[in-house]
């Protein structure tokens, strides 16, 4: 919503129509000696590409006969992981790779084998000796090549370079230590960085938004390259593509965006249009395009300069690659292909095909890309038979060479989780503390002293009470929003890599004002508005991330968490482990709890969050907290989903002994904080729901003479036990609340490990107080979902220690426990 | 000036007293020599005389209250003059004196969170936090009522039931464990610490009985039964007890008794030495060679005696007693009869050493139930002693006296229960039958 582009009545309601760009379909007819004529090639280029689309075939057939056979070329191996295969489009993988350097990133699906050959043996193709040996040479300190050279026959740097890449991608896919990826990632994660090649995602459609916060990166950060998404034509009815190729698309990158930083980012969607979504039929049953290409023109008035184009000749594909990278490099993009292959096997091994007839199968392999690309050098002299053949066998020779070394398990290990247990613990977390990811000077448009918003922030109290002990004005108070903007606007002008944006982040400020006073400070490119797409603003930010810059991404609400689900549980936690530990993700995700909104916009989701290992989870609730907290977050090199709470955000700081200090400090995530001390019983609390605690709190002692230790959790994950346990065995009760809706909440993960940790230190079960297991009602009944100061002293009563002469305000009995639990409710 | 009476310390090894009965009362006025109250200690009883003229100011105790030794019990002073100073710190003290009482309620109110406990209820749950403190505390949780919902016993059940006693020593913690015991409120330790010998056998939970029936009358116990009951049920809990029986040619005992009677009667001989004398010596002399029997038994380790400490039970109007003659080896038989019969009167009539009435002082007992005609019996160890002797009647039995020859003797049965953990059956058999073999062979003249 800038002010700068005014949105005329008049403009806006003109009569007119439409035109659509006219979308180019197999318009490639050049021969090789035409190919050859005007210098595109040479003979060795375009027996290398022979060489490479039979590389990816023998390498798709060695897995299929490991699959099926359970061996290859009589040599047993029983491989239990996927293999989603590509026999059929080595064409368009090769055509595909064959424009771009190690500065242009791939990305790509479940079933990438051929991408990632095809863009392995171009970059070996085009990296010099000494950089293709660095690369080998240092990659797990030489694990991988010490391997592949026990079967590299002898050749040039380049073919032990084939061999590195052959074996770096069977060890992974056979899931041993020496892999690409530790084995960690497996056939459909595999990725091998040096080479450009970024990770393939087994979540359909899963690369469509990461690429594009690639792209980004890209931008941001001034490096070279474009970035290539290749999804499956079945991913183009995927949520996360159509979102991450509407980010893509954004006008403001082309209108708003200043200087260098104007223009389309540089990112092509290559769509793998291989007919099937797994085994159902794109084209006439699953989808309504006819040709996938014509959705470019759903996004961009250019219609992404989309083209439908010849998947079969690997040499089509190179043709509208050169000219949809030159297009991307004059910031003209997202671009788009539709690039027309066939996938011979079956979305598996186990797929019987029963979809489609043998005729159409047959008709298919009697146009085989290999094979009609060999007779096409055939017929211009190039090569003969036999030295096709030749190729052939010197690449059979070379996988089974590969294929041996990788099932070796003394040569090929994989990690040693019964030895070592902890292993794969220690690599679910990078842990770093990096003050900034980028060496650039970053980019503000005035120094931070002379931001409106700092000015204003010096003039505020920075505890709840002034000098003579009264409480400050909410207006004078420094408060949570205070904080959280602190520890961000000190990072962005620490780190020229950060950027943020979410739904209304620039000139609102985002939803809750956090943000206010960034504007004025930061370029368009460092904060910008987000489509409303949550799937894209996380997506877009783990390609970021995963590229090496850090970014906030912003979730307006809590309850639009499910609308990123598979960016928060499935991508953003999964990726440093994934990729053995090669990636980072600094992602700070900074989500608003809400109330007063109802069922779909009060929820609180972090349990969610919790459960998926991977994601550090924090949810500080005052001001001391949130700025220590967001400058840990944002100081690590790990994902951080940073909750806040809307009920709170002009709370003061009540607890830190001086208020919240001026300069930076970090908060280590993970250690839970004592806010009040006492002796009776410990009210362990995540969320804004300590304000009620120590409301409780205050009650149980003036009524009752009981002290209650208020222990605000402030992270989820990781937790420190240990000051619980010190003050349960002090207090023997705990009573564990938190806004979430109790069933199947953290809550009650905390109180089943308490319970472990104090058992003979415990007078009474643990108690969790969380919410209803209902919709979020309407504010006016809030206070009979949430859980309220009386609930703590309705729990002590029925649970713990009965209260003299006490009338409980809730039923909390065993018998009504068991009733709700029968009623599902 | 006000004078303090305190609760005196009878020998060594007491902890505390039970007054039986306050003789004095507040605003008596006492002369010196007057008895102020009478009490008593593990087996005998005192009485403390005023050892100052003028009234009585305070009493802090009532009849009846086990009071550690030393601790302040009355004020004699004039009328007027100040005697609160002088209160016993609650802690000290089983009861509370009368001016404490508010203090204790005030306490109360400060925790208006406390709800009385209900009725102790067999098999009440108990939360774990409550288990261990029950067990660090040495409480039995089954005479504990709890407060917590459900009846659970929680936490301050346990605290108010370690409340109302004092601190546990460490042996007093072990024996608690065991069950079965009750601690008193304060014990006899430093600070009121509660030592083993304050342990009482636990009283029954269950109140309905109390009282009286249509066909009984329920009596409390005196001190001393329960002392009595809880020595001698922890003899047989905590050791491996067995009896060997074999009797002694009693002629010559008989013989001896009668020159010794004649001779004290015709003043020859200092003491009036009777058969359980005579068997007591030979008992030392047996000692003296099976210095294994001549022991105390302390499970992992024993205590042999270089001396031999002879327990001799005592029957008296109030129970069984068993005081210690102090090195009887040393002693000849006109001494030892007088020894034996100086500890046995002083038993009978009160007054006795409560030292010497430790289980501990003595390093073997005899116990002779001869006069009574018993012919048999199973004498219970007085623990940590290895062993006892029962010595019987003498019964007229056959003798083999050589060549098929039958001779009608008087034998008399000698009992011996031992520790089976300190000594076999062996040596046990060996040295009954060195006893025997003394008794046969007594070398003394009259």
């Amino acid at each position: 919503m800038p002010k700068s582009i005014y949105i005329d009545p008049k403009e806006i309601r003109k009569a007119g129509e439409i035109k659509l760009p006219t979308i180019p379909v197999m318009q490639y007819s050049k021969s090789v000696e035409d190919e050859l004529r005007e210098g595109n090639y040479t003979r060795e280029d375009l027996l290398r590409i022979y060489r490479d689309m039979f590389t990816i075939r023998e390498f798709e057939t060695m897995l299929n006969l490991v699959k099926t056979t359970g061996g290859y070329n009589g040599v047993p191996y029983n491989n239990p992981g996927p293999a989603h295969l590509s026999a059929g489009q080595e064409a368009a993988a090769v055509g595909m790779a064959y424009t771009l350097t190690t500065d242009d990133y791939i990305f790509g699906s479940h079933r990438s084998h051929g991408e990632i050959l095809a863009k392995g043996l171009r970059s070996i193709q085009i990296l010099s000796d000494e950089e293709l040996t660095k690369v080998m040479d240092e990659f797990w300190g030489g694990a991988t090549l010490n391997v592949a050279k026990k079967g590299f026959k002898g050749g040039s740097t380049k073919d032990l370079g084939i061999c590195f890449l052959l074996y770096g991608a069977i060890a992974e896919i056979f899931a041993r230590e020496t892999g690409f990826n530790k084995g960690l990632g497996g056939s459909m994660h595999t990725f091998f960085i040096p080479f450009g090649i970024f990770p393939n995602n087994a979540i359909v459609g899963g690369s469509g938004s990461i690429s594009v916060g690639a792209a980004l990166y890209k931008r941001v950060n001034r490096k070279p390259g474009i970035v290539v998404c290749n999804i499956g034509d079945g991913a183009l009815a995927r949520g996360p593509v159509m979102e991450g190729m509407t980010f893509a698309s954004m006008d403001q990158f082309r209108t708003m965006w200043e200087g260098d930083m104007k223009g389309g980012l540089p990112i092509l969607f290559n769509v793998m249009d291989n007919q099937y979504a797994m085994g159902g039929q794109t084209r006439g049953e699953t989808m309504g395009y006819d040709f996938a290409a014509r959705i470019g023109a759903g996004f961009r008035p250019d219609a992404m300069q989309a083209e439908r184009v010849d998947g079969y000749d690997p040499l089509a594909v190179i043709d509208a690659f050169r000219r949809k990278k030159a297009a991307l490099e004059r910031k003209e993009g997202p671009c788009l292909l539709d690039v027309v292959t066939y996938r011979y096997s079956g979305h598996s091994p186990s797929d019987q095909g029963s979809y489609r007839t043998k005729e159409e199968l047959e008709a298919w392999q009697a146009e085989d890309c290999i094979v009609a690309f060999g007779e096409k050098l055939k017929d211009a002299g190039l090569a003969t038979q036999q030295e096709l053949d030749s190729i052939q066998q010197q690449m059979r020779d070379t996988i089974f060479e590969m294929y041996k070394l990788a099932i070796d398990d003394t040569l090929s290990p994989r990690m040693d989780l019964v030895k070592n247990d902890e292993l794969l613990g220690n690599m679910m977390f990078s842990n770093q503390s990096i003050d900034s990811l980028s060496n650039a000077t970053p980019e503000v448009n005035h120094p931070m002293e002379e931001n409106p918003r700092v000015k204003q922030i010096a003039g505020k109290e920075r505890f709840y009470l002034d000098k003579d002990g009264k409480p400050v004005s909410k207006m004078k108070t420094f408060n949570i929003r205070d904080g959280i903007f602190e520890s961000i606007v000190d990072r962005f002008y620490k780190d020229a890599s950060l950027v943020a944006y979410g739904e209304e982040n620039r000139e609102w400020g985002g939803a809750f004002a956090v943000y206010r006073g960034l504007t004025e400070a930061l370029p368009p490119h460092r904060l910008f508005n987000a489509p409303i797409a949550e799937a894209a603003i996380i997506g877009t930010a783990i390609g970021y991330a995963m590229c090496g810059g850090r970014v906030i991404p912003e979730i307006m609400y809590c309850d639009f968490l499910g609308c990123c689900g598979d960016e928060i549980f499935n991508q953003l936690p999964k990726w440093q482990a994934m990729s053995g530990n090669i990636l980072r993700m600094p992602v700070v995700v900074r989500v608003s709890v809400g109330s007063k909104y109802g069922a779909q916009h009060s929820q609180d989701w972090t349990s969610l969050c919790t459960h998926i290992p991977g994601l550090k989870v924090v949810f500080p609730v005052t001001p001391y907290d949130a700025k220590g907290l967001m400058a840990s977050a944002l100081q690590g090199t790990d994902p951080v989903i940073f909750f806040e709470s809307q009920r709170i955000y002009d709370k003061g700081e009540e607890f830190h002994e001086g208020g919240v200090p001026k300069e930076y400090y970090e908060i280590p995530i993970g250690e839970p904080d004592v806010k009040r001390v006492g002796k009776d019983v410990t009210f362990l609390t995540i969320g804004a729901t300590l304000y009620r605690a120590l409301k409780a709190a205050d009650e149980l002692k003036e009524k009752y003479g009981m002290e209650a230790e208020v222990i605000d959790a402030r992270s989820m994950v990781p937790f420190n036990y240990e000051k619980v346990v010190e003050s349960v065995k002090k207090t023997g009760r705990i009573i564990i609340a938190g806004d979430a809706t109790a069933r199947g909440s953290f809550l009650n993960d905390l109180a089943a490990n308490i319970t472990d940790l104090c058992f003979d230190y415990l007078d009474a079960a643990p108690v969790v107080l969380g919410s209803r297991n209902w919709i979020t009602p309407c504010h006016e009944l809030e206070e009979s979902f949430f859980p309220q100061p009386s609930w703590f002293l309705d729990a002590i009563n029925e649970k713990m220690v009965p209260l003299k002469d006490y009338i409980p305000s809730t039923n909390l009995t065993s018998a009504q426990q068991i009733i709700r639990a029968k009623r599902g409710v | 000036m006000a004078n303090v009476v305190i609760m005196p310390k009878q020998g060594q090894s007491v902890e505390s007293c039970i007054v039986t009965e306050f003789r004095k009362k507040v605003g008596d006025s006492v002369a010196v020599g007057d008895v102020l109250f009478s009490y008593e200690t593990d087996k005998a009883t005192f009485e403390e005389e005023s050892k100052v003229e003028g009234t009585v100011l305070a009493c802090f105790f009532a009849d009846g209250d086990e009071i550690p030794v030393l601790t302040n019990v009355m004020v004699i002073g004039e009328p007027g003059e100040s005697f609160e100073e002088f209160a016993p710190k609650s802690e000290e003290t089983s009861a509370p004196a009368a001016e404490a009482a508010p203090k204790a309620e005030e306490k109360k109110a400060d925790t208006p969170v406390a709800i009385a406990a209900g009725p102790v209820v067999e098999g009440a749950p108990v939360s774990p936090r409550a288990r261990r403190l029950a067990e660090q505390k040495g409480i039995d949780t089954s005479r504990v009522a709890g407060s917590g919902p459900y009846g659970r016993i929680i936490e301050r059940d346990i605290q108010a039931a370690a409340a109302a006693r004092g601190p546990l020593s460490g042996k007093a913690r072990a024996m608690m464990a065991e069950g079965g015991l009750e601690a008193p409120q304060a014990g006899s330790g430093l600070a009121g610490t509660v030592r083993g010998c304050d342990l009482k056998e636990a009283k029954p939970n269950h109140t309905s009985i109390a009282g009286e029936g249509v066909d009984f009358d329920v009596v409390k116990m005196t001190n001393m039964r329960k002392l009595i009951a809880r020595s001698m049920y922890n003899s047989l809990q905590n050791s491996a007890q067995l009896t060997h029986h074999l009797s002694a040619d009693a002629r010559r005992l008989q013989a001896l008794r009668k020159k010794a009677k004649k001779a004290f009667e015709e003043g020859r001989l200092e003491a009036n030495v009777t058969i359980n004398d005579l068997v007591c010596f030979a008992v030392v002399k047996a000692l003296q060679k099976f210095p294994n029997a001549n022991s105390h038994c302390l499970g992992d380790a024993m205590r042999i005696f270089k001396k031999v400490h002879l327990g001799l039970a005592v029957d008296t109007e109030r129970g069984l007693m068993v005081p210690a003659v102090k090195n009887a080896d040393e002693m000849d038989i006109v001494q030892l009869s007088n020894a034996l019969k100086k500890v046995a009167d002083e038993c009978k009539k009160g007054g006795i050493n409560p030292d010497l009435l430790s289980p501990e002082a003595a390093s073997f007992t005899v116990s002779n139930l001869g006069n009574y005609g018993v012919e048999i019996f199973t004498p219970i160890i007085n623990v940590p002693q290895s062993a006892i002797l029962g010595v019987n009647t003498i019964v007229p039995r056959p003798k083999d006296t050589g060549n098929g020859v039958y001779e009608i003797v008087p034998f008399i049965g000698l009992s011996l229960t031992y520790d089976h953990r300190a000594l076999d059956g062996g040596e046990a058999t060996r040295f009954v039958k060195q006893i025997a073999i003394e008794i046969e062979n007594l070398d003394i003249d009259f």
